[in-house]
Protein backbone atom coordinates (compact mmCIF):
# COMPACT_ATOMS: atom_id res chain seq x y z
CA UNK A 1 0.00 0.00 0.00
CA UNK A 2 2.64 2.33 1.43
CA UNK A 3 4.66 1.80 -1.98
CA UNK A 4 1.54 2.05 -4.03
CA UNK A 5 0.96 5.77 -2.32
CA UNK A 6 4.85 6.47 -2.66
CA UNK A 7 4.13 5.66 -7.15
CA UNK A 8 1.48 7.81 -7.03
CA UNK A 9 3.43 10.49 -5.08
CA UNK A 10 6.18 10.42 -7.76
CA UNK A 11 3.83 10.40 -10.70
CA UNK A 12 2.11 13.84 -9.34
CA UNK A 13 5.46 15.34 -9.36
CA UNK A 14 5.22 17.92 -12.50
CA UNK A 15 8.36 16.92 -14.94
CA UNK A 16 8.94 18.75 -17.73
CA UNK A 17 10.58 15.18 -19.51
CA UNK A 18 9.06 14.74 -23.28
CA UNK A 19 8.33 18.39 -23.64
CA UNK A 20 10.15 21.40 -25.14
CA UNK A 21 12.91 22.72 -23.12
CA UNK A 22 11.88 26.22 -21.68
CA UNK A 23 14.09 28.74 -23.70
CA UNK A 24 16.01 31.36 -21.71
CA UNK A 25 18.98 33.89 -22.50
CA UNK A 26 21.31 34.32 -19.48
CA UNK A 27 24.41 36.44 -18.21
CA UNK A 28 27.39 33.89 -18.19
CA UNK A 29 30.31 34.36 -16.11
CA UNK A 30 32.73 35.44 -18.60
CA UNK A 31 30.48 38.35 -19.85
CA UNK A 32 28.28 36.36 -22.92
CA UNK A 33 25.04 36.43 -23.40
CA UNK A 34 23.99 32.39 -23.92
CA UNK A 35 20.67 31.68 -25.07
CA UNK A 36 19.30 27.48 -24.98
CA UNK A 37 17.84 27.58 -28.31
CA UNK A 38 21.15 28.43 -29.76
CA UNK A 39 22.51 25.07 -28.90
CA UNK A 40 19.71 23.27 -31.01
CA UNK A 41 21.33 20.08 -32.93
CA UNK A 42 23.50 19.55 -29.64
CA UNK A 43 23.12 17.73 -26.71
CA UNK A 44 22.51 19.82 -23.65
CA UNK A 45 22.92 19.26 -20.24
CA UNK A 46 21.40 22.21 -17.82
CA UNK A 47 22.73 21.99 -13.86
CA UNK A 48 20.65 24.04 -11.82
CA UNK A 49 22.81 24.41 -8.16
CA UNK A 50 22.69 26.91 -5.71
CA UNK A 51 25.70 27.82 -3.17
CA UNK A 52 23.82 26.77 -0.22
CA UNK A 53 22.78 23.30 -1.61
CA UNK A 54 25.73 21.37 -0.32
CA UNK A 55 25.33 18.40 -2.95
CA UNK A 56 26.46 20.70 -5.87
CA UNK A 57 29.78 21.38 -4.54
CA UNK A 58 30.32 17.53 -5.29
CA UNK A 59 28.16 17.62 -8.38
CA UNK A 60 30.26 20.14 -9.92
CA UNK A 61 33.67 18.60 -10.50
CA UNK A 62 31.92 15.48 -11.76
CA UNK A 63 29.74 17.29 -14.24
CA UNK A 64 33.56 19.18 -15.36
CA UNK A 65 34.67 15.85 -15.87
CA UNK A 66 31.81 14.76 -18.51
CA UNK A 67 32.17 18.38 -20.32
CA UNK A 68 36.21 17.48 -20.99
CA UNK A 69 35.21 14.14 -22.42
CA UNK A 70 31.85 14.19 -24.44
CA UNK A 71 32.44 18.26 -25.09
CA UNK A 72 33.71 17.29 -28.71
CA UNK A 73 31.15 14.85 -29.23
CA UNK A 74 28.65 17.40 -29.17
CA UNK A 75 27.41 17.80 -25.41
CA UNK A 76 27.18 21.28 -23.86
CA UNK A 77 27.19 21.36 -20.31
CA UNK A 78 25.66 24.74 -19.23
CA UNK A 79 25.60 25.79 -15.35
CA UNK A 80 22.57 27.71 -14.03
CA UNK A 81 23.42 29.66 -10.66
CA UNK A 82 19.94 30.32 -9.30
CA UNK A 83 21.69 32.21 -6.40
CA UNK A 84 20.03 35.79 -5.77
CA UNK A 85 23.70 37.43 -4.96
CA UNK A 86 25.46 36.92 -8.24
CA UNK A 87 28.90 38.17 -7.07
CA UNK A 88 28.84 35.63 -4.38
CA UNK A 89 27.82 32.44 -6.85
CA UNK A 90 30.94 33.92 -8.65
CA UNK A 91 32.98 33.49 -6.31
CA UNK A 92 32.10 30.16 -5.49
CA UNK A 93 32.05 28.99 -8.76
CA UNK A 94 35.58 30.68 -9.39
CA UNK A 95 36.33 28.70 -6.40
CA UNK A 96 35.10 25.36 -8.47
CA UNK A 97 36.91 26.05 -11.04
CA UNK A 98 35.03 24.17 -13.54
CA UNK A 99 35.10 24.76 -17.68
CA UNK A 100 31.82 24.89 -18.67
CA UNK A 101 29.84 28.74 -18.93
CA UNK A 102 28.29 29.26 -15.19
CA UNK A 103 25.24 31.12 -16.16
CA UNK A 104 23.46 34.00 -13.03
CA UNK A 105 19.35 33.31 -13.17
CA UNK A 106 19.19 36.03 -10.12
CA UNK A 107 15.83 36.48 -10.73
CA UNK A 108 14.35 32.69 -10.44
CA UNK A 109 12.38 33.49 -13.65
CA UNK A 110 14.12 30.51 -15.56
CA UNK A 111 14.21 27.79 -12.15
CA UNK A 112 9.99 28.92 -12.29
CA UNK A 113 9.64 27.40 -15.68
CA UNK A 114 12.12 24.50 -14.93
CA UNK A 115 9.87 23.05 -12.01
CA UNK A 116 12.79 23.36 -9.83
CA UNK A 117 12.03 21.45 -6.72
CA UNK A 118 15.33 20.17 -5.26
CA UNK A 119 18.62 21.74 -5.82
CA UNK A 120 20.84 20.88 -7.14
CA UNK A 121 18.75 19.72 -10.39
CA UNK A 122 20.06 18.44 -13.74
CA UNK A 123 18.62 18.60 -17.14
CA UNK A 124 19.33 16.73 -20.38
CA UNK A 125 17.51 18.05 -23.77
CA UNK A 126 17.95 16.25 -26.81
CA UNK A 127 19.38 17.54 -30.46
CA UNK A 128 15.64 18.56 -31.18
CA UNK A 129 15.32 21.01 -28.12
CA UNK A 130 13.58 18.19 -25.86
CA UNK A 131 13.66 18.02 -22.23
CA UNK A 132 14.57 14.14 -22.03
CA UNK A 133 15.90 13.31 -18.68
CA UNK A 134 15.82 14.79 -15.06
CA UNK A 135 17.40 14.55 -12.41
CA UNK A 136 16.81 16.35 -8.69
CA UNK A 137 19.37 16.93 -5.88
CA UNK A 138 22.60 14.52 -6.69
CA UNK A 139 24.32 11.90 -4.64
CA UNK A 140 27.75 10.17 -5.68
CA UNK A 141 27.22 7.91 -8.26
CA UNK A 142 24.67 9.60 -10.06
CA UNK A 143 27.00 10.90 -12.46
CA UNK A 144 27.02 7.03 -13.81
CA UNK A 145 23.46 7.35 -14.54
CA UNK A 146 23.68 11.09 -16.45
CA UNK A 147 26.31 9.06 -18.36
CA UNK A 148 24.05 6.67 -19.62
CA UNK A 149 21.19 9.06 -20.74
CA UNK A 150 24.23 11.12 -22.45
CA UNK A 151 25.62 8.46 -24.45
CA UNK A 152 22.44 7.68 -25.87
CA UNK A 153 21.26 10.86 -26.62
CA UNK A 154 24.29 11.57 -28.69
CA UNK A 155 24.13 8.79 -30.48
CA UNK A 156 21.06 9.79 -31.77
CA UNK B 1 -16.72 36.35 -42.60
CA UNK B 2 -16.42 37.83 -38.63
CA UNK B 3 -13.71 36.26 -36.42
CA UNK B 4 -16.31 34.16 -34.25
CA UNK B 5 -17.65 32.54 -37.55
CA UNK B 6 -14.37 32.18 -38.68
CA UNK B 7 -13.55 30.06 -35.79
CA UNK B 8 -16.64 27.67 -35.57
CA UNK B 9 -15.76 26.89 -39.05
CA UNK B 10 -12.31 26.31 -39.07
CA UNK B 11 -12.92 24.32 -36.12
CA UNK B 12 -15.56 22.16 -37.55
CA UNK B 13 -13.01 21.77 -40.02
CA UNK B 14 -10.48 20.78 -37.87
CA UNK B 15 -13.03 18.14 -36.13
CA UNK B 16 -14.26 16.70 -39.30
CA UNK B 17 -10.79 16.05 -40.52
CA UNK B 18 -9.62 15.06 -37.07
CA UNK B 19 -12.52 12.38 -37.55
CA UNK B 20 -11.46 11.28 -40.94
CA UNK B 21 -8.05 10.66 -39.68
CA UNK B 22 -8.64 8.71 -37.06
CA UNK B 23 -10.56 6.36 -39.27
CA UNK B 24 -7.76 5.03 -41.42
CA UNK B 25 -6.74 5.53 -44.85
CA UNK B 26 -9.13 2.31 -45.50
CA UNK B 27 -12.66 3.81 -44.59
CA UNK B 28 -11.54 6.94 -47.06
CA UNK B 29 -11.24 4.26 -50.41
CA UNK B 30 -14.65 3.04 -49.10
CA UNK B 31 -16.29 6.61 -49.06
CA UNK B 32 -14.32 7.67 -52.05
CA UNK B 33 -17.00 8.78 -54.87
CA UNK B 34 -16.99 5.98 -57.69
CA UNK B 35 -16.05 8.98 -59.53
CA UNK B 36 -12.73 9.71 -58.12
CA UNK B 37 -11.74 5.73 -58.89
CA UNK B 38 -8.30 6.01 -60.90
CA UNK B 39 -8.70 5.14 -64.77
CA UNK B 40 -8.09 1.48 -66.05
CA UNK B 41 -4.36 1.65 -66.85
CA UNK B 42 -3.76 3.20 -70.45
CA UNK B 43 -1.38 0.61 -71.56
CA UNK B 44 -2.82 -3.48 -71.50
CA UNK B 45 -1.38 -5.79 -69.43
CA UNK B 46 0.26 -9.01 -70.57
CA UNK B 47 -2.55 -10.91 -68.77
CA UNK B 48 -5.16 -9.34 -70.74
CA UNK B 49 -3.98 -10.90 -74.50
CA UNK B 50 -4.90 -14.07 -73.44
CA UNK B 51 -8.49 -14.86 -73.76
CA UNK B 52 -11.35 -14.19 -71.00
CA UNK B 53 -11.31 -17.62 -68.78
CA UNK B 54 -7.38 -18.05 -68.84
CA UNK B 55 -7.05 -13.96 -67.65
CA UNK B 56 -10.22 -15.03 -65.10
CA UNK B 57 -7.89 -17.76 -63.88
CA UNK B 58 -4.66 -16.06 -63.70
CA UNK B 59 -6.07 -13.36 -61.63
CA UNK B 60 -6.88 -15.89 -58.90
CA UNK B 61 -3.70 -17.67 -59.22
CA UNK B 62 -0.55 -15.26 -57.40
CA UNK B 63 1.82 -14.11 -59.92
CA UNK B 64 5.00 -15.91 -61.06
CA UNK B 65 7.75 -13.73 -59.93
CA UNK B 66 9.38 -11.57 -62.02
CA UNK B 67 5.51 -10.97 -63.47
CA UNK B 68 4.20 -7.47 -63.36
CA UNK B 69 1.66 -7.17 -60.95
CA UNK B 70 -1.03 -5.81 -63.01
CA UNK B 71 -4.38 -5.67 -60.98
CA UNK B 72 -5.81 -2.21 -59.86
CA UNK B 73 -4.60 -2.65 -56.20
CA UNK B 74 -1.20 -0.16 -56.73
CA UNK B 75 -3.08 2.26 -58.48
CA UNK B 76 -5.92 2.09 -55.36
CA UNK B 77 -2.93 2.67 -53.18
CA UNK B 78 -2.16 5.69 -55.54
CA UNK B 79 -5.34 6.93 -54.96
CA UNK B 80 -4.77 6.37 -51.28
CA UNK B 81 -1.46 8.14 -51.30
CA UNK B 82 -2.55 11.22 -53.07
CA UNK B 83 -6.03 11.42 -50.98
CA UNK B 84 -3.89 11.09 -47.65
CA UNK B 85 -1.06 13.67 -49.11
CA UNK B 86 -4.15 16.17 -49.91
CA UNK B 87 -5.13 15.33 -46.23
CA UNK B 88 -1.82 16.66 -44.83
CA UNK B 89 -1.77 19.77 -47.28
CA UNK B 90 -5.58 20.43 -46.20
CA UNK B 91 -4.10 20.23 -42.10
CA UNK B 92 -1.04 22.13 -42.77
CA UNK B 93 -3.40 24.83 -44.40
CA UNK B 94 -5.47 24.67 -41.30
CA UNK B 95 -2.29 25.13 -38.99
CA UNK B 96 -1.74 28.11 -40.86
CA UNK B 97 -5.42 29.35 -40.57
CA UNK B 98 -5.25 28.74 -36.80
CA UNK B 99 -2.22 30.54 -36.36
CA UNK B 100 -3.35 33.21 -38.01
CA UNK B 101 -6.82 33.45 -36.48
CA UNK B 102 -4.99 33.10 -32.89
CA UNK B 103 -2.67 35.72 -33.58
CA UNK B 104 -5.50 38.07 -34.83
CA UNK B 105 -8.11 36.95 -31.67
CA UNK B 106 -5.10 37.57 -29.13
CA UNK B 107 -3.52 40.98 -30.50
CA UNK B 108 -6.11 42.32 -32.73
CA UNK B 109 -5.63 44.85 -34.84
CA UNK B 110 -7.11 47.57 -33.00
CA UNK B 111 -5.61 47.10 -30.14
CA UNK B 112 -2.27 45.67 -31.77
CA UNK B 113 1.19 47.79 -31.03
CA UNK B 114 4.25 45.70 -32.32
CA UNK B 115 7.84 47.09 -31.46
CA UNK B 116 10.92 46.59 -33.67
CA UNK B 117 14.64 46.65 -33.12
CA UNK B 118 17.00 47.40 -36.20
CA UNK B 119 20.56 48.54 -35.81
CA UNK B 120 23.06 50.55 -38.21
CA UNK B 121 26.46 49.92 -38.64
CA UNK B 122 27.05 49.54 -34.53
CA UNK B 123 30.78 50.86 -34.57
CA UNK B 124 30.23 52.79 -31.64
CA UNK B 125 27.97 50.35 -30.18
CA UNK B 126 27.82 46.55 -29.13
CA UNK B 127 24.18 45.51 -28.25
CA UNK B 128 23.46 43.96 -24.79
CA UNK B 129 20.25 44.28 -24.10
CA UNK B 130 16.92 45.92 -24.30
CA UNK B 131 14.45 47.15 -21.62
CA UNK B 132 11.27 48.11 -22.49
CA UNK B 133 8.63 50.11 -20.58
CA UNK B 134 5.23 51.51 -21.87
CA UNK B 135 3.28 53.61 -19.33
CA UNK B 136 6.15 52.98 -16.91
CA UNK B 137 5.68 49.54 -16.87
CA UNK B 138 7.78 47.07 -17.87
CA UNK B 139 6.83 44.95 -20.51
CA UNK B 140 9.95 43.54 -22.13
CA UNK B 141 13.68 42.50 -21.04
CA UNK B 142 15.35 41.27 -23.87
CA UNK B 143 19.11 39.59 -23.70
CA UNK B 144 21.13 39.66 -26.97
CA UNK B 145 23.61 36.96 -27.54
CA UNK B 146 26.49 38.01 -29.78
CA UNK B 147 24.70 36.00 -32.91
CA UNK B 148 21.64 38.07 -32.41
CA UNK B 149 23.19 40.77 -32.13
CA UNK B 150 25.39 40.14 -35.57
CA UNK B 151 22.10 39.09 -37.04
CA UNK B 152 20.41 42.74 -36.16
CA UNK B 153 24.02 44.22 -37.81
CA UNK B 154 23.41 42.66 -40.85
CA UNK B 155 20.26 44.29 -40.88
CA UNK B 156 17.77 41.75 -39.23
CA UNK B 157 14.74 43.69 -37.75
CA UNK B 158 13.83 42.37 -34.45
CA UNK B 159 9.52 42.31 -33.31
CA UNK B 160 10.58 42.43 -29.85
CA UNK B 161 7.03 42.80 -28.18
CA UNK B 162 3.72 42.54 -29.58
CA UNK B 163 1.28 43.59 -27.12
CA UNK B 164 -2.45 45.61 -26.82
CA UNK B 165 -3.00 48.85 -25.40
CA UNK B 166 -5.86 50.82 -25.29
CA UNK B 167 -7.02 53.76 -27.88
CA UNK B 168 -5.32 57.16 -26.33
CA UNK B 169 -2.16 58.91 -25.49
CA UNK B 170 0.95 56.69 -24.17
CA UNK B 171 4.71 56.29 -23.88
CA UNK B 172 7.10 54.21 -24.36
CA UNK B 173 10.61 54.13 -23.17
CA UNK B 174 13.98 51.70 -23.91
CA UNK B 175 16.75 51.39 -22.16
CA UNK B 176 19.40 49.96 -23.96
CA UNK B 177 22.61 48.75 -22.27
CA UNK B 178 26.25 47.43 -24.13
CA UNK B 179 29.55 48.33 -24.43
CA UNK B 180 30.08 51.94 -26.30
CA UNK B 181 33.20 53.55 -27.87
CA UNK B 182 36.25 52.26 -26.27
CA UNK B 183 34.61 49.35 -24.76
CA UNK B 184 33.44 51.11 -22.17
CA UNK B 185 29.64 50.14 -20.23
CA UNK B 186 27.20 52.55 -22.12
CA UNK B 187 23.40 52.85 -20.90
CA UNK B 188 21.27 54.75 -22.68
CA UNK B 189 17.42 55.58 -22.97
CA UNK B 190 15.10 56.77 -25.41
CA UNK B 191 11.77 58.14 -24.86
CA UNK B 192 8.38 58.49 -27.59
CA UNK B 193 5.05 59.51 -26.67
CA UNK B 194 2.94 58.11 -29.40
CA UNK B 195 -1.09 58.32 -29.93
CA UNK B 196 -2.81 54.66 -30.40
CA UNK B 197 -5.50 54.92 -32.54
CA UNK B 198 -8.40 52.90 -33.60
CA UNK B 199 -5.63 51.01 -35.97
CA UNK B 200 -2.66 49.03 -35.30
CA UNK B 201 0.55 50.62 -34.02
CA UNK B 202 3.96 49.78 -34.99
CA UNK B 203 7.24 51.41 -33.55
CA UNK B 204 10.80 50.80 -34.40
CA UNK B 205 13.77 51.47 -31.65
CA UNK B 206 16.37 52.53 -34.37
CA UNK B 207 20.48 52.00 -33.08
CA UNK B 208 22.78 54.13 -35.47
CA UNK B 209 26.01 55.25 -35.41
CA UNK B 210 26.64 59.35 -35.18
CA UNK B 211 30.11 59.27 -36.87
CA UNK B 212 30.25 62.89 -36.30
CA UNK B 213 30.24 62.62 -32.72
CA UNK B 214 31.65 58.93 -32.22
CA UNK B 215 28.71 58.10 -30.12
CA UNK B 216 25.65 55.92 -31.01
CA UNK B 217 22.21 57.74 -31.66
CA UNK B 218 19.43 55.65 -30.12
CA UNK B 219 15.92 57.07 -31.70
CA UNK B 220 12.59 55.66 -31.73
CA UNK B 221 10.55 55.75 -35.05
CA UNK B 222 6.71 56.06 -35.52
CA UNK B 223 5.17 53.81 -38.30
CA UNK B 224 2.22 55.98 -38.69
Amino acid sequence: MSALLAAAALSAVPTLVGKPAPDFALRSMDGKNRRLSEFRGQVVLVNFWARWAGDSRQEMPALDRINTTYNRAGLVVLGVSVDEDWRRAREFADAMKVGYPILFDTTADIGRNYLLRKMPMTILVDRSGVVRYSSAGFKSGDELAYLDEIRELLRE
Amino acid sequence: MNSKSRVVSTVMRSTILALAWTMGPCTFAAAAPAAAAPPPPAAPAPAAAAPKADAATAAEEPPAPGTPVTDSAPAEFKTLDQEVQGMKKEVIDLNKDLFVLQEELLFPANTQVAVYVSMDVGAFFALDSVTLKIDNKEVKNYLYTAREAEALLKGGVQEIYLGNLKVGKHELVAFFTGKGPVERGYKRGATITFDKGVGAKYLELKITDRVSKHQPEFKIKDWD
